[in-house]
């Protein structure tokens, strides 16, 4: 598992350990019934706080994405990818419906839109 | 607690080399067995509160899982045991060099130590750091120089009690000194107790 | 238990200093990092921990433990790293060892030279001719090998180049893997604890400002920065201390939701870092 801790980010430290392992968990990287280190070993590894690593960890535990047994340590829980996608879907559908609400209001076309997201999406 | 009175030996591991040397000069002079006892005595558990103060040893002793009250016990325990080993290797000295010595003086070089040790001993707690060994020089030379002068004076101006000692049979003057030291060499461990339990490091 | 150490109005008075009123405690299985300028208290505080002082009022508790009645019990479980060396220096280690060591009923020779080895000391050299950082790993060795279950450090890393202390800390990090240990740690060098401290204790002038975790620290102090023209007597009641200057000012917070919603996006709002914090506290100080 790969985590990258930045010191100068606003984002703060217990944050970007969550996102990280969120998304290697979302990418398929950390499978299901994973081990993840203790708490105390992570701090240990990123050199920060046990509190910090451990308000991560709870901040997955809450969101779903890992479960903790008393004694054993913290794994990666059932992902229904599904589920998280068609989640997702939902949100990306209601940001183009706003796009497209801005879109009309500037009077911008279907085509012209479609270029712009091109652009966008190849960069 | 004996871990603390063994402490003394660890510490001492290379002065006590100078130990026989040290009786032996004293044996070569021809110094009064009675004062062969008492320097043998004194030399470990004085030589212990000279290492004490060089090091911040109460913070480090009162870190440790010791009492004070134990602390303390050690320091009075320890000078017993070891002036009674001192004497026994005086002893065993005296003899290699064939000099005549009586138990008469292992009493009175065991009892003058007790004695300076009940006086002086709580003088290492109550003084600061620092000044407390030549405190103690200093009154063992005064004890040393006016001692004999105030018996002396004693004898010659008091006759009621030398004659009240002249008249005691020996058994009752030794073991009333012996009580008498060990009474003050109790209270001075006492005072000594109390002083070290009010003392901040 | 919760809390290894409990300070409740703790309160000594010496000539001319004080150390005031005192509520603090250490939680279990966390570093607590122990702050404040040189004189503010630190080492009075410690050394009331480990009574070698004795509170002019208040109580002390270790444990939950009363030193009147289990002094040895306590000490039997607490590891202790002073800032100078405490040993006798003409010993060597062995010897150290030797007369430490019976001390403890739970003493274990294989661990203390394992450590030896780990932190690459001399048995047989006496301990004034070690470095500082030496020292500190020796005093450190003996304070693991009795199985300790609270670490004191009184100033560890003063003196310690950068490299040692990133070791040190890295070192600390490691005897706290198991969970079972915890350690309170005094410094005046605060970028040590930036890091791994779990909680943070701050003393300012013999009074204790905080005893907060890192996060809660994190989350109600800032650096705010910006315009002069933002500042009235209003305004100014969100900081603890402002420093102005002809390009604008700088302060400190200890109300972050107070100040984005008196300045909006009109500030610049930055973490602080406990030097921060502790230079801010130091300025409110001379107002008063």
């Amino acid at each position: 598992m790969q985590i990258i801790i930045s010191n100068s980010s606003k984002e703060p430290i217990y944050e970007q350990i969550t996102s990280q392992i969120k998304s290697s968990i979302l990418a398929g990287n950390l499978q299901e019934g994973t081990a993840l280190p203790s708490i105390r070993q992570l701090a240990k590894d990123l050199k920060i706080s046990v509190i910090t690593t451990k308000r991560s960890y709870e901040e997955l535990e809450k969101a779903g994405f890992i479960y903790s047994i008393v004694g054993k340590g913290s794994f990666v829980a059932e992902q229904n990818l599904e589920v998280i996608k068609e989640k997702k879907l939902k949100v990306i559908e209601d940001q183009l419906n706003a796009v497209i609400i801005n879109s009309r209001e500037i009077g911008l076309s279907l085509e012209d839109l479609q270029d712009l997201l091109n652009i966008l999406y190849e960069e | 607690m004996f871990n603390l009175i063994r402490r003394d030996v660890i510490l001492q591991k290379r002065l006590l080399l100078t130990f026989i040397p040290f009786i032996l000069f004293f044996i070569i002079m021809d110094s009064h067995p009675a004062l062969i006892f008492l320097v043998a005595s004194i030399f470990i558990p004085f030589n212990a509160y000279a290492y004490d103060e060089k090091t911040e040893v109460n913070i480090l002793l009162n870190s440790l899982p010791y009492t004070r009250k134990e602390i303390i016990a050690a320091r009075y325990l320890g000078a017993i045991i070891y002036s009674l080993a001192s004497i026994g290797v005086a002893s065993a000295a005296l003899l290699a060099f064939s000099k005549p010595f009586a138990l008469s003086d292992i009493a009175i070089g065991g009892g003058l130590f007790f004695l300076f040790a009940a006086l002086t001993f709580p003088l290492f707690y109550i003084l600061k750091q620092g000044y407390i060994f030549s405190a103690v020089l200093i009154s063992f030379l005064v004890l040393a120089a006016i001692g004999p002068q105030i018996v002396l004076y004693m004898s010659d101006h008091l006759p009621a009690i030398t004659e009240f000692l002249m008249n005691l049979s020996t058994t009752a003057l030794y073991t009333g000194g012996a009580v008498i030291i060990g009474v003050l060499y109790a209270v001075s461990w006492g005072v000594t107790t109390v002083v070290y339990q009010r003392k901040a490091f | 238990m919760e809390n290894v150490v409990e300070l409740k109005n703790v309160t000594k008075n010496f000539k001319g200093f004080s150390v005031k009123n005192i509520n603090m405690q250490v939680k279990q299985g966390f570093i607590t990092g122990f702050i404040g300028a040189n004189g503010a208290g630190k080492s009075t505080t410690i050394k009331m921990m480990m009574n070698l002082l004795r509170p002019d009022a208040g109580e002390v508790k270790l444990f939950g433990l009363d030193y009147r009645t289990h002094e040895k019990e306590i000490k039997e479980r607490i590891g202790f790293v002073y800032d100078g060396n405490v040993f006798f220096e003409g010993l060597n280690l062995k010897d150290i060892k030797r007369i430490v060591g019976p001390a403890y009923k739970k003493w274990d020779d294989t661990l203390f030279y394992k450590y030896v080895a780990q932190f690459q000391l001399p048995l047989n050299k006496p301990i004034k001719t070690f470095s500082k950082g030496m020292q500190m790993k020796a005093s450190l060795a003996i304070a693991l090998s009795h199985d300790a279950e609270l670490i004191i450090m009184d100033e560890p890393t003063a003196g310690l180049d950068p490299i040692f202390r990133r070791e040190l800390l890295d070192l600390l990090q490691e005897i706290m893997l198991d969970g079972r240990r915890t350690i309170f740690f005094s410094t005046h060098i605060t970028t040590d604890l930036d890091r791994i401290a779990d909680y943070i204790a701050f003393l300012q002038n013999g009074e204790l400002i905080f005893n907060q975790s890192i996060d809660d620290v994190a989350n109600n102090y800032a650096l705010v920065k910006g315009e002069l023209g933002l500042l009235d007597r209003d305004t100014e009641k969100a900081f603890v201390d402002i420093h102005r200057a002809p390009t604008g000012f700088e302060a400190l917070t200890d109300n972050v939701k107070a100040v984005k919603k008196t300045f909006g996006e009109s500030v610049v709002i930055e973490r602080a870092s406990l030097e921060d914090i502790m230079y801010y506290m130091k300025g409110r100080e001379s107002y008063v």
